[in-house]
């Protein structure tokens, strides 16, 4: 397997609060990398403490195995005064980190796979949305993404219809706006940033920017977790492994069309580290 | 003993209205039993996103995907796909269904069109399925004979092991004579239990 085009793209090693002086190993890309402090600031190295460049934000530790082709991706929001930023820790999980972002992208689960919190039957429908290439900043969106739930938030009473917004800006990074119960008319935003380890293993590191002066961090933090620990019970058990990125092996429908533009996304940019291909 | 069936299972360990894994040769299979007690085995894929389908759901005589509720009927034909509730699905949305028979208490499959009924073990009833790290040789050693259906001895009983080859790992679905009480059933599955840590303490040794 070839870490073609997704060796020069960002990735979350770690929380910046975790990297401690005598550091921690890992896996990037299957390959080994140490995080630690150097003089007292995050570095990480890969083989043969080949260093790598690092940036520091919302929250995490970032790295790129190769050769940057572009900054890492803005989340302006991150700077927004009011918000909470909610740093959730890491969540293992044995699936393909592509696989992992593909869930995220998903409303359709919602009431089988997180009933009664993010969904419930008879509220399964999935409403027309948008999905499209934004050239500018080759990012993946979905906008006008609507579901009834019946406790969107921590701070959610009762079911609402939620509007949700959607965009992939590195092939492991997703974030998702979705309308804030306490300040209607903001976004509440929730990332999920995907450290691959190989190509069936990843850290997963949600992070978020919420408008909620009244949850408690650990509340926020277990919410939070709770969802995901869901998620990992059906990304463990998916076959094949590998997100296939060829049609034919999947069958997807309209509530699927953030998928099939992720998917296509990703074979379009060589991101293929964690897919399988047909003509392998 | 030819026979075109496999053992995949003990009838009592899929109980109505409910999935489980198993496995014939390299394919995984979704084992599950409708509400009115019907049995079948299915391709363990869910054909949206593969979704393991022995992780499904039944209601009535359908099995329904856990990951966004695709259901099926029957036949494997996808019958309902909640996130488009007035959609009727194409007919070519269709989990692959195996032969499937119930005899003895045993749950059989078989892939094609398999060639008469599964063997007749008249007598006996399932007792436990036993997985075993360890290749099946190392069972036919202990057991004294190999193929798919062996007459071994369990401490003083004569009982039947069903035997599923995995490289290796082996399945094995043991059945105890009908004419058992409780009492002996138990010892039975103390027995069996022994066997399996027996076979892998000789295997890794
Ligand atoms: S994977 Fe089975 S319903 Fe989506
Ligand atoms: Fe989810």
């Amino acid at each position: 397997m070839s870490v073609g085009a997704m060796k020069d793209q960002w990735y979350p090693v770690g929380l910046i609060s975790g990297v401690t002086e005598e550091g921690r190993d890992s896996l990037l890309l299957g390959e080994p990398i140490r995080i630690f402090l150097d003089g007292g600031t995050p570095a990480v190295t890969g083989e043969g403490e080949r260093p790598l460049p690092v940036e520091l934000r919302y929250g995490h530790v970032w790295t790129c195995p190769g050769t940057p082709t572009r900054p890492l991706f803005d989340i302006p929001e991150a700077d927004q005064l009011g918000r909470r930023l909610v740093d959730v820790g890491v969540c293992r999980v044995r699936c393909s980190p592509l696989r992992a972002v593909e869930n995220f992208l998903d409303i359709a689960h919602f009431p089988f796979v997180h009933t009664d919190i993010l969904g419930s039957e008879p509220h399964t429908e999935v409403t027309r949305y948008e999905v499209g290439i934004r050239e500018d900043v080759d990012e993946v969106w979905a906008t006008k993404v609507q579901f009834f739930q019946p406790q969107a938030a921590k701070s959610a009473e009762g079911g609402i219809t939620t509007d949700y917004m959607y965009r992939v800006c590195a092939p492991t990074c997703s974030v998702l706006y979705k309308t804030s119960p306490p300040m209607p008319g903001e976004w509440d935003v929730i990332a999920l940033f995907v450290q691959p380890l190989t190509e069936t293993l990843c850290d997963v590191w949600p992070w978020m920017a919420l408008y909620d002066d009244d949850a408690s961090m650990t509340d926020l933090i277990h919410f939070q977790q709770l969802i995901f620990v869901q998620d990992r019970s059906v990304l463990e058990n998916q076959l094949p492994a590998l997100l296939p990125l060829d049609p034919g092996m999947e069958i997807p429908t309209r509530a699927d069309l953030t998928s099939v533009a992720y998917r296509r996304w990703l074979k379009r940019n060589g991101f293929t580290y964690g897919a399988q291909l047909v003509a392998a | 003993m030819q026979t075109d069936w496999t053992p995949v299972a003990l009838s009592h360990d899929i109980p109505v209205a409910s999935a489980a894994p198993g496995r014939i040769g390299d394919t995984a299979l979704a084992i599950w039993r409708s509400a009115s007690g019907r049995i079948a085995a299915w391709s363990d894929r869910c054909p949206h996103r593969g979704m393991r389908l022995s992780h499904g759901y039944v209601r009535g005589e359908r099995l329904s995907c856990i990951y966004h509720g695709w259901s099926y009927g029957e036949d494997g034909g996808c019958k309902r796909i909640p996130a488009h509730p007035d959609l009727t699905p194409p007919e070519s949305i269709r989990v692959p269904v195996f032969a499937c028979r119930e005899a003895s208490g045993v749950v059989w499959v078989a892939e094609g069109q398999p060639a008469g009924a599964p063997p007749d073990l008249a007598g006996f009833r399932g007792l436990r399925s036993l997985h075993i790290a360890a290749a099946t040789g190392a069972i036919a050693e202990v057991f004294g004979g190999d193929g798919p259906v062996l007459r071994v001895k369990l401490g003083p009983v004569a009982v039947i092991a069903l035997v599923q080859a995995f490289g290796d790992e082996t399945m094995l679905h043991l059945m105890a004579p009908e004419s058992c009480d409780l009492a002996t059933l138990d010892a039975l599955s103390d027995a069996a239990e022994a066997l399996r840590r027996n076979i892998e303490a000789e295997a890794t040794a």
